[in-house]
């Protein structure tokens, strides 16, 4: 109700100021296209990003989620939208690094066609697995996989997703890729099935699974970063387990239409540096599992560089999967 | 015992003054917001979730649960006025509830689902903290071969208790099921019957074939008609259920409770399955089932049960697994996640305040549904005064906004109108639109399981046999086809989806 | 209406048109799906493809509508009722009008702008009203106004939903 309040209060606030503001971007509030619906692990980083963002723009940033074809409907929306600073997407790995390889008739170019801003956080990717899952560790998942590779199941949260994305890499880096996959609608599902046991392994966001491991509901094999998780400080690395191949983690991070203006821009990228070195929000991004990108990472073209990097990591498996 | 002490701490949680505040508000705004054609329980949730992000967690909790029972009960409202289903749960009150409100007895109706969604909740809720805990086994039991077993009885349900037309009926759960193949394919990514449309890329939404077919078709039905429309508006009973009414509802709330509270256990949106399942229940049992679809009141007071049970103790897997079961579980998880708080099997004993602080606010929520709906229903059925040809327009803007706001897509919206279109020229044939969205609704779920069953068996159809739960399911469709299919028995079938 | 009361009758003649064309409209859904998901494979029953489901299920349709189609003959049942035109094209063309302006539409040479909720909404509830046959414009054109407003409040400022408003005038 006191919503209801301040927004009618607002609403009379805006009828008498009008336009009064100076001409700086931002003189109205800024569109962030979520491309999932809300609830989501992408909203929700999205959510705390922007809520301080806010504050070092001085306008509202809303949240609008336009949710579809794995995340592809509201970025292709986002960057073909006038290019005024207005609207920016906060996508992530599926829909900037993989959806070329995966949706052939994409609207949209990752590399070329849009402006990125900047990286908001990265998401450790864990290989899970059924409680009873006859491997102990990493090199024993391998070995096995390989040699059963046509009586495991992998289950995944749909095509396109995190979970379909990162998967179809390790079975491409482990030369697999005819494992049996089974497909979910959603990350929840597919757990469940895992749970009980009826599919073997998966691999998904440490924040949808990590719960789950520290309960024994199920097994981690390995994280798939470069550095272990303080979420799940014994769950060893890729590396140290023996798949130092197998390196990917899920991000997210914002882009708009190309063409910005260079003043937009700068601004979003002082305000997503704000946001990331805040105390509070930091400590909110750590609790779910997320890594704080560098530096190098929060700036437009270390984004870009990052998109480029994992698209070419996963383009080959990626085109090589069982789809069409 | 244990689980007073639990409860105890949970109402120390639930009862501070803050938290019945939280709890208020939610359910409050909760219905107002739920009531609004075109604005089911998922769309409310999403609309309201980001004002609950100031909160700390258990209040955030406890207001955002109180926003869903309040959405659920408010879509409930609109099924029995405007007979529009804010979701596939409502579908079912749209058949009587609506039909007694055109008699007069709205308020009777809405009365009736209030106290039979109240009783329901409380059960529910003490189900959930009693139960919770080995009832979660049972959702482990179902995998995705009895899972799919189950969609068929729910449909061979549906088959045998529909009458109308049964061929009639028939044709409207495979034309559901069809349209439930629209969409993106979950395994290849192939697009199916999308007709290159982005906004078809994920199948057709349900709100959008729900308020074309039943919310816009029923307005152009109007229109051409209104002398129809008329007797809901001269004539006004009484308000709230009566002792008659009550003694009537007993048994359907009774049954409703059991049989929704545990299909909402199960996993993968069994919730869905608890009204159909209390209807025909219901029906098969009546002494008269002709009654049914012209106004009977265990029409209402069965499903609305069954609805307000499956939808709490659909918190079950939530809770104790961390899994959520179905879509408005799933923005329940996005809520506490944002809080800091990750579901997941040990929710229960890291958080026990927050745990039991939120069962507490459950069974305080369906109190304040009481509180807030039994004073509202006089205010609901006075809506049914305003004059249809301003009525209509308002329920158009409504719907629109709502859908509109679902996926901010207005190709949406003018899907829905074609929806609209097609749900006229249904009722122009004859058909009708119930049996089209429960095959729409189970037919998603039934492929997609039937696939990931195929997968896991290497395409061995015995799976759905070999497994004694499966199997189980299986028998009892079967049985209840052969029991439609004998000639003697065949007379006795009863409509349940006409209007 | 039901199948199971209606007295056969003798002889082959439509005995009720709304049966016939509810079985041809069936039938010609039925094509229809069939055609458009010709190409998708349909794998094996071991295996299923993306095809499998839709083509077995337009076929199941089809055969339905043919069953209605001919019981149609067969039946006394009934017959097919007039349409309402106006309410055809002023209400659903209302839902239209408002897909169309809220956030502006290209379609090739066509351009609408984003004429937002502020226009957006009066435009729906006039036009959609006035296929009432008890309709009075001047009562129409406030309850239009004060609904939109009603709206407004509500959606964009109580609820902050992210629906434009007036992008033309507001820049929201």
């Amino acid at each position: 109700m006191k919503k209801l309040v301040l927004g009618l209060a607002a609403a009379a606030a805006l009828a008498v100021s009008g336009n009064a503001h100076a001409q700086a971007y931002p003189t109205k509030p800024v569109t962030m296209i979520v491309p999932f619906a809300a609830g989501g692990p992408t909203d929700i980083i999205a959510r705390i990003v922007a809520d301080h963002m806010s504050k070092t723009l001085g306008q509202q940033i809303v949240i609008e989620n336009v949710a579809g074809a794995g995340g592809t409907t509201g970025i292709a929306r986002a960057v073909t939208a006038a290019p005024d600073g207005y609207t920016i997407a906060m996508g992530h790995l599926g829909t900037f690094s993989a959806a070329p390889a995966t949706y052939p008739g994409l609207k949209y170019d990752p590399i070329n066609g849009m402006q990125t801003i900047g990286l908001a956080g990265g998401t450790p990717i864990l290989i899970v697995a059924r409680k009873n899952f006859e491997p102990k560790d990493l090199k024993e998942f391998v070995t096995y996989v390989k040699a059963n590779a046509d009586k495991v199941n992998e289950a995944h949260a749909g095509l396109g997703s995190v979970s379909w994305t990162t998967c179809t890499l390790l079975k491409g880096v482990l030369g697999t890729p005819k494992i049996n996959a089974v497909a979910y609608r959603g990350t929840g599902p597919a757990l469940n099935d895992l749970v009980s046991g009826q599919v073997d392994f998966m691999c998904d966001q440490i924040v949808s699974v990590a719960e789950q491991v520290r309960a024994n509901t199920i097994k981690a094999y390995a994280v798939a970063s470069a550095q272990r998780s303080p979420a799940l400080p014994d769950v060893p690395t890729t590396k140290e387990a023996g798949l130092p191949e197998y390196q990917i983690e899920a991000w997210n991070g914002i882009a708009g239409p190309k063409g910005m203006p260079k003043e937009a821009i700068d601004k979003l990228v002082d305000a997503l540096n704000k946001a990331l070195n805040d105390e509070g929000t930091k400590k909110r991004l750590l609790d779910l599992g997320t890594v704080l990108p560098t530096a190098e990472e929060r700036t437009p073209a270390g984004f870009a560089a990052l998109i480029k990097r994992d698209a070419d990591k996963l383009t080959p498996a990626l085109s090589a999967a069982p789809k069409q | 015992m244990d689980m007073l002490a639990n409860l105890s701490l949970g109402f120390s949680v639930a009862l501070t003054l803050k938290n019945i505040g939280l709890c208020f508000v939610g359910c409050l705004v909760g219905t107002l917001i739920g009531v609004l054609p075109g604005v089911g329980p998922i769309a409310t949730i999403s609309i309201l979730l980001p004002i609950t992000f100031g909160l700390d967690p258990t209040g955030a909790l406890i207001m955002l649960a109180g926003i869903y029972y309040g959405a659920q009960y408010g879509g409930s409202t609109t099924a029995i006025l405007v007979n529009i289903p804010g979701e596939a749960t409502s579908v079912v009150t749209t058949l009587d509830g609506h039909q007694m409100a055109k008699q007069g007895r709205a308020g009777v109706a809405l009365g009736t689902a209030a106290i039979g969604s109240f009783f329901a909740g409380c059960v529910a809720t003490v189900i959930i903290a009693a139960l919770g805990a080995p009832l979660t086994r049972l959702a482990l039991l179902f995998g995705p071969a009895e899972y799919f077993s189950l969609m068929v009885m729910g449909l061979c349900f549906a088959v045998v208790l529909a009458r109308g037309s049964i061929l009639k009926a028939f044709c409207m759960i495979m034309l559901g099921l069809l349209f439930s193949t629209v969409g993106t394919d979950l395994e290849t990514g192939q697009e199916r019957l999308t007709f290159g449309i982005p906004s078809l890329s994920d199948g057709i939404d349900f709100s959008v074939l729900a308020m074309g077919v039943f919310g816009f078709a029923e307005v152009l039905r109007n229109l051409e008609a209104p002398e129809a429309r008329d007797v809901v508006k001269n004539k006004i009973g009484r308000l709230l259920p009566g002792w008659d009414d009550i003694k009537q509802s007993i048994k359907p709330v009774l049954r409703g409770t059991a049989i929704g509270g545990i299909l909402g256990i199960l996993p993968g949106n069994g919730a869905v399955l608890g009204p159909f399942a209390s209807y025909t229940m219901e029906k098969k049992l009546a002494k008269d089932p002709s009654r049914f679809g012209k106004g009977a009141i265990e029409g209402v007071a069965g499903p609305e049960s069954a609805n307000n049970a499956g939808a709490q103790t659909a918190f079950i897997p939530l809770l104790t697994l961390g899994i959520p079961p179905n879509a408005v579980m799933a923005l329940m998880v996005g809520a506490m996640t944002i809080h800091g708080i990750i579901p997941g099997p040990q929710v229960m004993t890291r958080n026990p305040d927050l745990f039991w602080g939120m069962i507490a606010s459950m069974w305080l929520g369906n109190l304040m549904l009481l509180v807030i709906n039994l004073p509202l229903v006089g205010m609901w059925v006075k809506l049914l005064q305003v004059p249809y040809r301003l009525m209509f327009p308002a329920i158009l803007i409504f719907c629109c906004i709502g859908i509109y706001s679902v996926n901010n897509q207005p190709l949406d919206v003018a899907f829905t109108a074609l929806f609209g279109l097609f749900g006229y020229l249904l009722i122009k044939l004859g058909f009708e639109p119930a049996p089209l969205l429960l095959g729409f609704v189970l037919g998603k779920l039934m492929e997609e399981k039937l696939r990931q069953a195929l997968i896991i068996s290497r395409g061995s159809f015995f799976t759905f046999v070999e497994r004694p739960i499966s199997a189980g399911l299986l028998l009892v469709a079967v049985a209840v086809l052969a029991i439609a299919l004998l000639p003697s028995m065949s007379k006795k079938r009863d409509e349940v989806f006409t209007e | 209406m039901s199948l199971n009361q209606i007295e056969r009758a003798q002889g082959l003649r439509v005995r009720s048109t709304q049966d016939l064309a509810g079985g041809l409209f069936m039938i010609a859904l039925a094509l229809g799906a069939f055609v458009f998901t010709w190409d998708l494979p349909s794998g094996t029953l071991r295996q299923l493809g993306p095809g499998m489901l839709p083509k077995a299920f337009a076929v199941i349709c089809a055969g339905l509508g043919a069953m209605l189609a001919l019981a149609s003959l067969r039946y006394n049942g009934e017959k097919l009722s007039g349409w309402s035109w106006k309410g055809i094209f002023f209400a659903l063309g209302g839902a239209l009008l408002f897909a169309l302006t809220i956030r502006g539409f290209e379609f090739g040479p066509i351009r609408v702008p984003a004429l937002g909720l502020l226009v957006s909404g009066p435009l729906l509830i006039f036009f959609s009203g006035l296929a009432a046959d008890d309709r009075r414009i001047k009562e129409l054109l406030i309850f239009a106004v004060a609904m939109s407003t009603a709206c407004i409040l509500l959606f964009k400022y109580a609820l902050s939903l992210p629906i434009p408003l007036a992008p033309w005038l507001l820049g929201i």
